[in-house]
């Protein structure tokens, strides 16, 4: 029941929040009026059980933020990562990993450089299997699940550091709090990586 | 007064709130619902039964001209696999229940959690040209296929699915092309499908459509619908295969705009089927067809009373299901509505197969003599100051002859955990008898907000334990629904059912406890462009329980969805 008083708080929190929003006429004109494209690149850092389970990994991908609102804009991100696992018994050397993210960034007008952004995630994973591994026979070992393609998703929360603006140019620092609806535990990522994004139109 | 007549069916329709956070899968509704009792055993079964309907039987137990473009599985009629052709666009959508190991599988060594499953879909339907149009899909749920996964797995070769390794309980891909003008909308889809169906048996039955082919054509007030389906059957626990044809469809034609104004409106059409079967075949349709002609009467003599009647008639079976409704005179913003509605028939799904057959022994699925359901209603509502709503409805029930299953012996299969019964559907020859109170509160502001609260009550006197399924005695529910900014919307659903009960499947009766569930959907959407990005979380709170025997586990699921319309 403690989790249905919090959700009722949030349920009441959004019930102000939509009140509290302006009603405006354009703002399906501010959709898509702003549009950038980034690269980024960075590393990745497993929090709780999750040290034990991969070591640090580097990430890159790609970035495409869009005007949506006055102050907020959305985002989709693409980013790969190659995670090995810290365990011996794990039978491969990595997992590749997709994630796929979407969300909203929220600029705060007061302190300019600073964005607030969140939203879901999606990740793919799929074991790195030598030729001679066949996914069936390793289902039960630690780490055999990922023999096949697994899907998972989560959540994730960003803070948008904007270092340089130069013309169409920009370039951040990109933090990345992710975690990912799995069993038996939750699993708690860091994302800390730096961009570079040009404004298309 | 006359302002009164136009705004009421809005007002008491708003009452019966259906949660704006979109099903899985269209055709899945009833898993957002808060109204009644839903028991998922999977996308292709459900006893879904809204409280205020009466009766014992499900919705989807029940024939109405309503369903004739709904699949027929087994003897119910379901809105999934949905061959309805998509509005205009491009789609993609995938989900997941949630609590896959991903890499706590590297640090899980005891009680791994089972493998959670997918919900995959793909498709577009072109934009119009001379209107001639083209559109093709791929879709398939995954999710609850844990339901006797063992056992439907050993059943049939391979993986059963048009993706993936987990036996889904149904996947299909369709393509084909259309045509729409001001007088016509018609089109031709053909495609593969594997389906798996509950049955009397409580078994899973697979079924690949190879091919399945459906035509449909709308013209002014004509609908046709005919579909060609080559049904492969195969059971690898017994090494039986076999097949079957079958032509299906419908002609219903309904009554025009002029006819409309008219004191007298009429509706009439004929649904039909026919197979050809071959090899092992898990169930028989007597004399290999059925032809069902119908007639649909609406009659309003004077403005406040109206009057409908549906009924069917062949040489097995007969069914009408009529209702007398009186709108009462009332104030201002307030609407009062009473009526009695009456369910008469020899079968509640005419159309349905006859017989199944299961371990060399049969089930008749047929009953003799009639099921009789009287219900009394009377609901009103009343609009405060432009934004409240407040509304109620009272009803008192009773059914003679309710069709059940008379259950002979229950068999259980410890390596496949698996529980199936024989006997013979049957009825209950006595009267069943339940009243019905329903309350709920709307509250809205302009488009941004609408809120809704809920609650039902019901109480059920007589032997309906001997009834498949003893419903909720409660509910409650709470739906919020928030625009911002016209482009963001929020719509949530909470809400609460108490215990219900599978009477006739296992030895002891199966207890689907009462529990708290919240859905919550969230779309960033650009109308300007067409463009919706949808992220639902479905089953959030409530414990992961199997609804139905041998079903599978009701878990939390997300599932989102982009679409881009034409």
């Amino acid at each position: 029941m403690g989790k249905l008083k919090k959700l009722l708080l949030l349920v009441a929190s959004l019930a102000l929040a939509a009140l509290a929003q302006e009603n405006s006429t354009k703002v399906e004109d501010i959709a898509f009026s702003k549009v950038y494209l980034g690269i980024e690149g960075g590393e990745i850092y497993p929090f709780g059980d999750l040290i034990d389970a991969t070591y640090n990994t580097m990430y890159g991908g790609l970035n495409f933020r869009y005007s949506y609102w006055k102050n907020v804009d959305g985002v989709v991100m693409f980013h790969y990562a190659y995670f090995k696992p810290r365990p011996d018994v794990v039978p491969y050397d990595g997992v590749h990993q997709a994630s796929g993210k979407l969300g909203l960034d929220w600029r705060f007008p007061a302190i300019h450089p600073i964005v607030l952004g969140g939203g879901f995630a999606c990740n793919w994973t799929r074991a790195d299997l030598d030729d001679d591994i066949v996914k069936d026979e390793i289902y039960d070992e630690p780490g055999g699940t990922l023999g096949d393609n697994e899907t998972e998703f989560g959540w994730f929360a960003r803070l948008n550091v904007v270092l340089w603006n130069f013309e169409k140019f920009r370039v951040g620092f990109n933090f990345m709090w992710e975690e990912i609806w799995t069993l038996p535990k939750r699993s708690d990522m860091l994302y800390a990586g730096i961009y570079v994004e040009r404004k298309l139109w | 007064m006359k302002n009164c007549f136009l705004t009421l069916p809005f007002l008491l329709a708003s009452g019966i709130a259906v949660a704006q956070v979109p099903a899985e899968m269209e055709g899945m509704e009833y898993e957002t619902r808060a109204d009644g009792t839903f028991l998922i055993g999977g996308p292709t079964f459900a006893f879904d039964r809204v409280m205020g309907a009466g009766g014992v039987h499900a919705e989807s137990e029940l024939w109405t001209p309503a369903k004739l473009r709904d699949r027929l599985l087994f003897n119910r009629w379901s809105g999934t696999p949905s061959w309805t052709p998509l509005e205009p666009g491009v789609w993609l959508k995938t989900g997941n229940e949630l609590g896959d190991l991903i890499y706590q599988d590297f640090i899980t060594e005891e009680n791994r959690p089972e493998n959670r499953t997918p919900i995959l879909e793909g498709g577009f339907r072109s934009p119009t040209y001379k209107g001639l149009w083209a559109t093709a899909r791929l879709f398939q749920d995954d999710h609850f296929c844990s339901g006797a996964y063992a056992y439907r797995r050993d059943m049939v070769n391979g993986n059963y699915t048009h993706l993936g390794a987990n036996w889904a309980m149904f996947s299909s891909a369709y393509g084909g092309l259309g045509y729409t003008n001001s007088l016509v909308n018609a089109s031709v889809l053909a495609g593969e499908e594997y389906l798996w169906t509950y049955t009397a048996t409580s078994r899973w039955i697979p079924s690949h459509y190879k091919p399945r082919i459906e035509a449909r054509a709308d013209i002014k007030n004509l609908s046709m619908t005919v579909a060609y389906e080559d049904i492969e059957f195969e059971n690898l626990h017994e090494k039986e295969e076999g097949s079957r044809k079958e032509v299906n469809g419908s002609v219903y034609y309904k009554c025009g705009k002029a006819c409309e104004k008219a004191i007298f409106q009429v509706a009439a059409g004929l649904a039909f089927r026919a197979v050809d079967d071959e090899g092992t075949v898990y169930t028989e349709l007597e004399e290999d067809r059925v032809a069902w002609p119908f007639m649909e009467l609406h009659v309003q003599p004077v403005g406040r009373l109206t009057a409908d009647v549906t009924f069917g008639v062949n040489e097995r079976d007969w069914l009408v299901q009529d209702s007398i409704q009186f709108v009462a005179p009332a104030p201002e913003n307030m609407g009062v509505v009473v009526g009695v509605k009456n369910i008469s028939g020899s079968r509640l799904n005419p159309l349905a197969d006859t017989k199944e057959f299961y371990d060399g022994r049969e089930i008749d699925l047929t009953a003799d003599g009639q099921m009789n359901l009287i219900q009394a209603y009377a609901s009103y509502v009343d609009t405060l100051g432009g934004f409240v709503s407040i509304g109620g409805r009272g009803s008192l029930w009773a059914e003679h002859g309710a069709e059940t299953f008379d259950v002979e012996e229950i068999r259980y299969r410890e390596k496949y955990d698996l529980t199936t019964r024989y006997g013979d559907v049957d009825r209950i020859e006595d009267w069943i008898k339940g009243v019905t109170a329903e309350l709920w509160l709307n509250t809205w502001y302009r488009d941004m907000f609408k809120f809704t609260a809920m609650a039902g009550f019901e109480h059920i006197e007589g032997p309906v334990d001997n009834a498949e399924v003893t419903p909720a005695e409660f509910y409650t529910g709470f739906m919020g629904d928030w625009l911002l900014n016209k482009t963001f919307k929020i719509s949530h659903s909470i809400r609460y059912r108490s215990d219900a009960k599978w009477n006739l499947r296992s030895k002891n009766p199966m207890v689907v406890k009462g529990d708290w569930t919240w859905d919550a959907s969230f779309s960033q959407m650009f109308p300007k462009y067409g463009i919706s990005l949808t992220g639902t979380l479905m089953h959030v709170l409530a414990d992961e329980v199997m609804e139905t025997v041998n079903g599978g586990y009701d878990r939390i699921r997300f599932i989102c969805q982009a679409k881009k319309t034409f």
